[in-house]
């Protein structure tokens, strides 16, 4: 049996661990290909500019890989070390597109950045081109495959439960790599990568143009950057709308919660533009309200509807009762595989084994099981409103936000004039933590948002944990946060001197070719 | 034989494959880390020895992560039981493997002797404590692990930490660690020139008389030691859970496999033959062929282990019973199918863009070239 | 006034074009369209660098032959 201080322990490590990683990520996915971009440019022009840019950039981005690269090696150990349940349950199913994403994407990225680095003197410029397309690529498969394992938590597609082996096990892989959530999410998820990475080049590109500083590398990077950045923010919303909309069939539970729709409402819907949802109530204090938006955003029409928390946590409740007599032949049949009866009662009922699971935690004997424990494991079935609501809302506030900046960046580096734009470089210099804060966003969302369950529907949170000591958690807690604290110190130091001394400490020639007087003469036209 | 039993033995054969991998490629890599402050005494004669890794430690430590990815997969019981039970040993490996990729690339970002003292410790603990653990995580394979399963197969760890690091799980983390630093060497020599070439040809010397000395005392102990036997079973190739098996202890039974088969007893030989002719070409400035040889030994001796414990992979000292095996841990056949399919296509691809990496950035590195180059490490 | 003229067009084509692909594609192939998107958004990031220096060129030969310019 679990104890739950020890379960809550491990969601907070698992949480902790996750987020940290995932501050790393999303610049790697994207920075990635904006090197690719720049170096392009610099292989079809020629000119030497371009590659000192490259090699500037690549500096951060290597600073900032070697995080990522390491709170990876965590995230690869934690499903094993504090989710032991959860790895033996699903692992036919989840460590097979993490041993791929070892086998296709990992190994890509890690050999050629190994001379993405160190092979510029080596390769040719197409070659050393190439070197640094397969790293971007690399990444971003990683990013595919890892996002395949996590759309199984969200959209259990393509396994069934085996009672001969007690676990779930794969029926399709197709299935699995193509389904709808899979595909949103991935997308979503590595194009906001390149939204993090383009916020992140124009706003250090801003600072130096603020500084007057490294001009011609900055205005180089900056009209990149915001190009890439205009095109992949259109896209992470259009893909952001698309993964809720997948997300509303597979979990009306989490698109209640992102919603604080407590009752189920008829058709068109009114969409909560901000409210303050109470769990203890289940009401929203000072809603403002959009009319017919829910409907249209969620079902695409206004016609559709959607199940509120009320109708969802009734239907839960006769889910649970459906699945208990599926825990109990289970039992026997763990004993006696061959028990018919057994099997054909669990057969009947299969379909709601992890409802049957879920309140298992108030009744660890299932046959001893009350109508009270029924009700709690139902009402558990229902995620933190507040929380979901929340991030989720920061979440499009700041896409929206990021929208709006690199729309004007693009007015403004198109005709030449964000050089005079000082307050305009400054907000792009502000920008820099807002996508950091949306990706985090969002994984929030997506996490907190499926609970009770690590696999929807299918197992509960509190099944997945290892079974280990109070001791045991806060012993490696207190050793990650305190490594991890140290690391970002340093990370963040080192990123900062990197930018403060900027290119120029690298290649000893300032890369400033354009003399004042040509640039002012650009002014006065603009 | 079917199928199913057939794909369970192809990928006990590949996951001894993808151990042997990651041994050579991740342990050469950490034995430099282990050996750095010894075979470099300057900062410069430092860099050198980082330099001659760093391109390619980054793609080599993915093999880390194949491993750890493919136990996932092929055999995801013995992934969720091993990493829950060894927690805090787990735990000390991966916050030393974690300090690695941080040492590579912050080390030399700063001039301060004073930090890249501290990352040169942080290297030689990213090198020595996970192939310590690597290696006692085998030893403790022997010994068996205290766990039991609950009826739906939730695995309970209920030994002590302590009883993790016992003397046979030393030994067998110090002979990993030495086969590392052997590796370490010889790839030090391949790199490096004069006074770092001396040291290190010296070093890989001591190396692998220790390994020869720690390996005969390990098939010694091994030899009387109690082992596993299974009574009773499913078998293999038959979808089961290990609550359904029944296992004994038996006086020799890590010798039985060798006893049956007599033509097993190459791979000792495999493995002391590589440690000696290493030596010998380590001595006679052959480095190249060493690092084939080392591997060799490698490939000796974790074979060794496996042939030894076949068919079992991770016994349960409190209830035998219990104990996993190849047939009562692995994934369902499709999924093993699948995954074969993914490493039959890319294995050989890695193998490939990986030669290529080592052939483009071949030759030995020198203080000058590091002097000169704004990228090093 | 032009820029924030220049703004709203700017960010109605960007809502429009949004719009009109989640109309398109509720469920679509979406692994297809990150090929295809990525390769564009790499492309036009490249393109508008090489602009920025046929602007700078431009310039400069105007700053030199200001007759011409105008």
């Amino acid at each position: 049996m679990h104890d739950m201080t020890v379960v809550e322990l491990s969601r907070l490590q698992f949480a902790l661990t996750a987020l940290y990683h995932f501050l790393f990520v999303p610049l790697t996915l994207g920075m990635s290909f904006m090197l690719a971009a720049m170096e392009t440019v610099y292989v079809i022009t020629g000119r030497d500019i371009y590659k000192h840019i490259v090699q500037f950039w690549s500096k951060l981005f290597l600073i900032n890989f070697a995080l990522g690269v390491a709170t990876g090696l965590t995230m690869e150990f934690e499903f094993g070390t504090n989710w032991s349940f959860y790895s033996s349950f699903v692992g036919d199913i989840f460590g097979a597109p993490l041993a791929i994403e070892g086998l296709m994407a990992f190994f890509l990225e890690s050999t050629f950045v190994g001379l993405m680095v160190f092979g510029w003197d080596r390769l040719r410029p197409g070659q050393h081109l190439a070197v640094t397309y397969l790293v971007a690529l690399g990444s971003n498969l990683s990013a595919l495959w890892i996002l395949i394992a996590n759309s199984f938590m969200q959209m259990p597609e393509g396994a069934h439960f085996n009672p001969a082996t007690m676990r779930m096990e794969l029926t399709s892989l197709s299935e699995l790599i193509f389904s709808h959530d899979a595909q949103a999410k991935f997308v979503h998820t590595s194009i906001a990568g390149y939204v993090t990475a383009a916020v992140f080049v124009a706003g250090v590109s801003a600072w130096y143009l603020l500084k007057n500083r490294h001009v011609e590398l900055a205005r180089r990077s900056f009209r990149m950057a915001v190009l890439f950045g205009v095109l992949a923010t259109a896209g992470v919303i259009t893909l952001g709308d698309a993964l809720g909309f997948v997300g509303a069939q597979a979990q009306p539970t989490k698109l209640a919660a992102m919603e604080g729709l407590w009752k189920t409402e008829p058709a068109p819907m009114p969409f909560n533009l901000i409210a303050f949802p109470s769990q203890t109530y289940q009401t929203n204090y000072g809603a403002i309200q959009v009319p017919y938006a829910l409907s249209l955003l969620v079902t695409h029409s206004f016609t559709g509807s959607v199940p509120g928390i009320n109708q969802l946590e009734a239907e839960a409740n006769l889910r649970i009762r459906d699945g208990i007599p599926a825990v109990a032949a289970l039992k026997t049949l763990s004993t006696d595989p061959d028990d018919a009866g057994a099997q054909a009662i669990f057969h009947a009922h299969e379909k709601n084994l992890g409802y049957g699971f879920l309140v298992q935690r108030y009744a660890p004997d299932i046959s001893l099981v009350t109508d009270a424990q029924i009700d709690a494991a139902a009402h558990d079935a229902i995620p933190q409103v507040a929380p979901v609501f929340w991030s989720f809302r920061l979440m499009v506030a700041f896409g929206l936000a990021m929208l709006a900046y690199f729309v004007l960046a693009v007015i403004y580096t198109m005709r030449n004039i964000v050089e005079r734009k000082r307050w305009f470089l400054l907000v792009a210099l502000w920008m820099i933590p807002v996508p950091f804060l949306a990706c985090e966003m969002g994984w929030l969302v997506a996490e907190l948002g499926r609970q009770p369950w690590t696999v929807f529907g299918v197992l509960p949170t509190w099944m997945s944990a290892s079974t280990h000591s109070v001791g045991y958690m806060v012993f490696s807690l207190i050793g990650f946060v305190t490594l991890y604290t140290a690391f970002i110190i340093v990370e963040m130091y080192l990123m900062v001197r990197t930018i403060r001394r900027g290119p120029d400490d690298i290649h000893g020639a300032p890369a400033s070719h354009t003399s004042q007087a040509e640039r002012l003469a650009g002014y006065a036209e603009g | 034989m079917d199928t199913y039993a057939t794909l369970q033995c192809i990928w006990w054969l590949l996951l001894g494959v993808l151990l042997i991998a990651l041994a050579v490629m991740v342990g050469m890599d950490m034995g430099v880390g282990t050996i750095l402050r010894y075979v470099g005494r300057s900062d410069v004669e430092r860099r050198v020895a980082l330099n001659i890794i760093g391109p390619h430690w980054d793609g080599n430590q993915v093999w880390f992560v194949l491993g750890g990815g493919a136990v996932f997969a092929a055999f995801p019981l013995i992934y969720a039981t091993a990493f829950s039970g060894f927690y805090v040993v787990m735990l000390l490996l991966l916050w030393s493997m974690i300090m690695r990729p941080l040492g590579f690339e912050y080390r030399s970002k700063l001039p301060s002797q004073s930090w890249r003292n501290t990352w040169d410790w942080a290297l030689f603990i990213s090198g020595l404590v996970p192939m310590v653990v690597f290696g006692a995580a085998f030893g403790n394979l022997f010994q068996g692990v205290p766990f039991y399963f609950e009826w739906n197969v939730t695995s309970h760890y209920t030994g002590s930490f302590l009883a993790l690091l016992n003397p046979f799980a030393i030994l067998c983390g110090v002979l990993s660690l030495s086969l590392s630093v052997l590796m370490g060497s010889v790839t030090v020599m391949n790199g490096a020139e004069d006074v770092i070439y001396e040291r290190a040809r010296g070093l890989a010397r001591t190396a692998a008389i220790v390994a020869m000395v720690l390996f005969a005392i390990g098939g010694v102990w091994v030899h009387g030691m109690p082992g596993y036997r299974i009574a009773r079973a499913p078998g293999a190739g038959v979808a089961q859970t290990p609550l359904q098996q029944s296992v004994t202890h038996a006086d020799g039974a890590w010798l039985a496999n060798f006893n049956a088969h007599p033509l097993l007893w190459a791979l000792p030989l495999l493995g002391f033959a590589g440690m000696l002719l290493c030596l010998l070409a380590a001595n006679a400035r052959r480095s190249h062929l060493a690092w084939w040889l080392g591997a060799l030994a490698w490939l000796g001796v974790i074979a060794t282990a496996g042939a030894s414990l076949f068919p079992f992979l991770l016994p349960s000292s409190s209830t035998p019973d219990q104990s996993l095996t190849i047939w009562n841990s692995s994934s369902s056949q499709l999924t093993l199918a699948w995954m074969l399919g993914f490493a039959l296509v890319f294995v050989p691809l890695i193998i490939w863009y990986t030669s290529w990496a080592f052939y483009v950035m071949r030759g030995k590195v020198s203080a000058e070239r590091i002097a000169n180059d704004e990228h090093a490490y | 006034m032009k820029t924030f003229l220049l703004f709203l067009l700017f960010m109605f084509i960007a809502a429009l074009v949004i719009v009109m692909a989640v109309i398109l594609g509720d469920t679509g192939a979406w692994y297809f369209a990150w090929l295809v998107g990525t390769a564009m958004i790499v492309l036009v990031a490249a393109a508008g660098g090489v602009m920025l220096d046929a602007q700078d060129e431009r310039r400069a030969q105007a700053a030199k032959e200001p007759v011409s310019h105008a």
